[in-house]
């Protein structure tokens, strides 16, 4: 509820010409009173007759004739959805409109954690969400940021829209024991326990995030050079030089396909209160995390 | 919104008469221009210190308030600066509403109620049945410390210990913050001072100085640190009616017990730079919360 500046101004002006606020002449809004049990309907045995006492009838039970809920099969209509993975969606205009009120910063690369800490996205693990999926439904022509991007899911025109202005996309999964260490990163940091090592995609997504097309993050990365030509001639845009951009070290910036955060490596343990890394030094952790 | 306002006074008693303020604050920054008149040649603030004030998150069609910034070393109030409020604390619809749910939760939070009435199980005796069944004419009983019985237990009393704590949610707090430091902004009631640093510490001082200046006759000093200068320490030592507070225990119910507010410069930035923090922090995702107040 947004009230007018000026209704604020003159009922500040309007208290002048009262008495003084003091513990006295306080009061609450009314709120509607409780419908207590009295009367002869809903009073007292609430509608159950004062003769007969608890007899309550099976849910749904139907006098006699099998109920609703019985009649037909089960039909398994979420058997797997555990596996069914969701990503909830962020636009293109969406995401120009988090760059232009600043709450991204397009002089770093933007991941997950990135557009998880600017407050206006939000997804639950518990929901089997995944991650981002950037949509050109809306914002495809308003669009003109350049930005290195990592989300877990691109239409072929967001990843368009994207290359248009001269940024990069990747799209990459990250598995759900990961997901709660990079949505929340301050919260992952002030437990202490080791960054994760992202885990290979499942069976159904390796195709997607090895696939060119997609930008996925285990493709060949000439491969992707060719699709993003291909994906310029397509849409009918000059691919701009990326090498002869003065941000090409950011814009080429990726993370290692076991990688979570940029700059910390699976294994390292981050103390803030003694504000150090520690990293393992023993030989199979080293062996374990860096495979 | 504003009837709302008109008729909790006019419902209410007036407990207090209306007494005679002096030159409104804003009438006395619209009638005298800041120039260098106003601040006295003797003072040695008069020289140097720019007062100007920083105001974070301020979009750019907002105005801030305005307040004198005022001094204690003399009895007559000396006015040596303006400074800028912010809008969003300082000048926030005033919900007098909010106001009393935060009272209400201030004085109910920590109430413990350790009544309890005996029921029919801890009174000593009853377990013979009074008389048989049938043949006696009387009414059939089973135990004579049952309810229908005179002394006999409680069938629904009192059952210790019965709590009435509840956490009021977070922003409403914060709301009744903002919105009773703008009620007493525009009642005149706030004094902003540069330091709680007097002269004396006679608590004669400190009197004349409020009955001077007309402040109410209880007035609350905030300072951002718990450790408060010697003299004003032992100047309200004695008296219940003039009390120091550090910046982290203001809360409404002190602001609206006292009738003058007086902030000193570093509890004010203090105060104003929490309260806009919380105003403006992250509220989705995980950090939603079912209530969410706007700020105005």
């Amino acid at each position: 509820m947004a009230v007018n500046r000026n209704v604020v101004d003159r009922a500040l002006a309007v208290l002048r010409t009262l008495p003084r606020v003091s513990l006295y002449n306080l009061k609450d809004h009314e709120h509607r009173k409780k419908r207590s049990a009295r009367g002869q309907h809903g009073g007292g045995t609430h509608g159950h007759g004062k003769k007969f006492r608890q007899n309550y009838l099976p849910l749904g039970f139907e006098s006699g004739n099998t109920p609703f809920h019985l009649r037909f099969g089960m039909e398994k209509y979420y058997k797997r959805y555990r596996l069914e993975r969701e990503y909830p969606p962020v636009s293109l205009l969406m995401l120009q409109k988090m760059i232009d009120t600043n709450r991204l910063d397009t002089t770093q690369p933007i991941d997950l954690s990135s557009i998880c800490n600017s407050g206006v996205y939000s997804m639950n693990i518990n929901f089997n969400h995944h991650g981002v999926n950037l949509t050109d439904e809306e914002g495809f022509d308003q669009f003109c940021a350049k930005i290195n991007i990592e989300v877990q899911w691109a239409s072929e025109g967001a990843i368009a829209a994207i290359e248009r202005n001269g940024g990069v996309i990747t799209t990459s999964y990250y598995d759900p024991l990961c997901l709660h260490a990079v949505t929340d990163p301050a919260r992952f940091f002030l437990k202490g326990d080791p960054i994760p090592k992202r885990m290979i995609p499942p069976e159904d997504a390796i195709e997607y995030y090895s696939s060119a097309d997609n930008r996925g993050y285990l493709a060949d990365p000439e491969k992707v050079s060719l699709a993003r030509l291909a994906l310029a001639q397509k849409y009918g845009y000059e691919l701009p030089k990326i090498e002869d951009d003065p941000d090409y070290t950011m814009l080429t910036m990726r993370k290692d396909p076991r990688q979570i955060f940029y700059g910390l490596e699976p294994g390292w343990v981050v103390s803030l209160k003694d504000k150090a890394i520690l990293k393992p030094k023993d030989k199979e952790l080293l062996e374990y995390y860096r495979t | 919104m504003l009837q709302n306002i008109s008729k909790l006074f006019r419902n209410c008693g007036h407990r207090f008469l209306l007494p005679k303020f002096p030159m409104s604050t804003l009438e006395s920054i619209e009638s005298n221009p800041l120039d260098s008149e106003l601040v006295p040649p003797s003072s040695s603030l008069a020289k140097s210190q720019n007062f100007k004030r920083k105001l974070e998150f301020m979009p750019p069609n907002m105005e801030p308030k305005q307040a004198w910034l005022e001094n204690l070393n003399t009895t007559d109030e000396e006015k040596i600066s303006i400074l800028e409020l912010h809008p969003q604390v300082f000048g926030s619809m005033p919900r007098i509403d909010v106001i009393h749910k935060n009272v209400r939760w201030q004085t109910l939070y920590g109430r413990m109620d350790l009544r309890q009435a005996a029921s029919r199980a801890e009174l000593p005796g009853g377990g013979r049945k009074p008389w048989p069944q049938k043949g006696l004419g009387r009414a059939r009983h089973g135990s004579n410390r049952s309810p229908l019985f005179y002394n006999g237990g409680k069938a629904h009393g009192p059952r210790a210990p019965k709590s009435y704590f509840y956490m009021l949610p977070y922003d409403l707090r914060v709301l009744g913050l903002t919105t009773t430091l703008s009620v007493k902004l525009a009642q005149d009631d706030l004094h902003i001072v540069e330091s709680l640093d007097i002269p004396t510490d006679d608590q004669q001082y400190i009197e004349e100085l409020v009955q001077a200046r007309m402040w109410g006759p209880s007035v609350l000093f905030v300072d951002e640190q718990d450790v408060m200068p010697e003299n004003i320490t032992k100047a309200t030592e004695n008296t219940r009616h003039f009390n120091l507070m550090p910046a982290y225990g203001l809360n409404v119910f002190s602001m609206l017990k006292h009738d003058t507010l007086v902030l000193t410069l570093a509890a004010l930035n203090r105060i104003e730079h929490q309260l806009l923090l919380n105003i403006h922090r992250n509220k989705n995702g995980k950090h939603q919360f079912r209530y969410m107040p706007s700020h105005h």
